[in-house]
């Protein structure tokens, strides 16, 4: 699974990095920054936490 | 939640009248969620429009800005009698909730790191000032209106210190905001009908915010006034009307909503009060009550879209140029996404809500807001006890936003700090 922020959608509202810290961090831009573009399978149910609770919607998980 | 039946032709949820006497409309809207979630709605005094009140619907409706556009229908407004429809350059406001991608984001960005947790979080000091002296200046009597005389003051005062109003101009600013989104309301309108009573407040607060314009231009401050003031969108100053639009957009947006959650979250504590006593006990449920506030009260009840191509909703065709309009507090208590949803709970965890929406237009204030409710709520537990209702809550008359006017209370407030 591969992950897609659109920068121009995140706000820095940080409910990805509450859902998945391992993954998302939200810095002093106000904008997230990814610590992994293809994490782990483990990760995969955390993800998809932080894609629905994006509250714009910023998030995209590709399957591929 | 009873078993009520409704006819779908003469089913009401949008009529402001109905509204102001009965409060939100939860057994029709119950009742379209389980038998026509996706609802044709013709009346004679409104432009027809889909009614969506499934939680999964609005989601996926919002998730498609591009497709479902706010540009030709920001709200579903019902005609007054003899009100006749006005063509869409009558309405001269272009702010946040009137664009689409790509100029929405374009605008949004001028003022939105104004809005995050950060820059929130640094107003709790300011925000619990004005708190206490709100509720200071109520401890030494035993009764008040709950909406004049506390939560309608809170909110204003916020929002106009971010802009950089003077406090002698604080009670302006409100009378328009409530002429504004309240031009419905008999108690509102001064100037005869709504229209004009819109009007009249939309043209003040246009001059009162072009001579700060012109001020600000000047001398540039920190304040929001200054931000937007000084703006710039494809590296040009914004054009006056989006300009003087974007200020009216903030006043009225950061005043009625919040209001309303601050008295709906009383009202919900009087009715509830295991609720207001477990919050007393445990201030660390002040996050999860927050959310629940939001999510029970849910102010804002409806925006529209519009189609911009053939579509579908559940099934249902939807051409394009026709609108849907999206019931927000419909959505707060879908039964497939909230256990026991008529249930006010304080500790409800997750509470996946969309009173602030979600997407491209997802409320810019929804941490401010929050901000302001934990901020009040914290000093209300600490300081307000035995309080009931002294008569009955006065709601607004309109089906766009769930206000009420007037909450006349008994209760006892715990003096302020010598």
């Amino acid at each position: 699974m591969k992950i897609e922020v659109d920068l121009k959608l995140c706000e820095g509202n940080g409910r990805c990095m509450e859902a998945a810290p391992e993954v998302f961090e939200l810095r002093d831009d106000d904008k997230t920054h990814l610590l992994m573009e293809r994490p782990p399978a483990s990760l995969y149910d955390k993800l998809r936490l932080a894609a629905r609770n994006c509250p714009r919607q910023a998030i995209t998980l590709i399957e591929d | 939640m009873t078993n009520t039946e409704f006819s779908l032709d003469a089913i009401d949820i949008i009529t402001p009248d109905h509204y102001a006497k009965n409060g939100y409309p939860h057994a029709e809207w119950a009742y379209l969620r389980k038998h026509k979630p996706v609802l044709r709605v013709e009346r004679p005094n409104v432009q027809p429009f889909w009614a969506i009140t499934k939680h999964a619907d609005i989601i996926q409706i919002s998730r498609q800005p591009r497709l479902w556009l706010n540009g030709p229908r920001l709200s579903v407004f019902v005609l007054e009698p003899g009100e006749e429809v006005l063509p869409p350059e009558a309405f001269p406001l272009r702010h946040l909730l009137n664009m689409d991608p790509p100029q929405h984001g374009e605008y949004r960005s001028i003022v939105s790191r104004q809005f995050t947790p950060r820059a929130v979080r640094a107003l709790a000091p300011q925000i619990g000032e004005i708190t206490r002296k709100v509720l200071d200046d109520v401890a030494d009597r035993n009764q008040c209106d709950f909406v004049t005389d506390i939560s309608s003051k809170v909110p204003v005062a916020v929002i106009a210190e971010m802009l950089g109003v003077p406090r002698k101009d604080w009670d302006m600013l409100f009378r328009w905001t409530n002429e504004i989104i309240g031009g419905g309301d008999p108690e509102f309108q001064h100037a005869g009908d709504p229209r004009e009573t819109f009007e009249q407040a939309r043209l003040g607060l246009f001059q009162y915010f072009t001579d700060m314009v012109t001020q600000r231009q000047k001398v540039p401050t920190n304040d929001i006034t200054s931000i937007v003031a000084n703006g710039k969108v494809n590296g040009e100053p914004l054009p006056t009307m989006e300009l003087l639009s974007y200020y009216l957009l903030l006043v009225v947006a950061g005043n009625e909503t919040t209001r309303n959650a601050t008295t709906g979250a009383l009202l919900a504590l009087i009715q509830n009060p295991e609720q207001f006593q477990r919050l007393k006990r445990d201030p660390g449920l002040l996050k999860t009550a927050v959310e629940e506030i939001v999510r029970w009260t849910s102010p804002v009840i409806q925006f529209a879209r519009t189609a911009a191509r053939d579509t579908e909703v559940r099934g249902q065709k939807i051409r394009a140029g026709d609108s849907v309009c999206l019931f927000y507090p419909s959505a707060n208590r879908d039964e497939e996404v909230f256990t026991e949803p008529f249930k006010f709970d304080i500790g409800r965890n997750p509470n996946p809500h969309l009173a602030f929406g979600i997407g491209e237009h997802f409320c810019l204030g929804s941490h401010l807001a929050k901000l302001e409710l934990e901020v009040i709520y914290r000093q209300l537990a600490e300081r307000m006890e035995d309080v009931e209702l002294t008569g009955p809550v006065q709601r607004l008359r309109s089906s766009f936003v769930g206000g009420i006017k007037h909450m006349p209370i008994r209760y006892k407030m715990k003096p302020a700090r010598a």
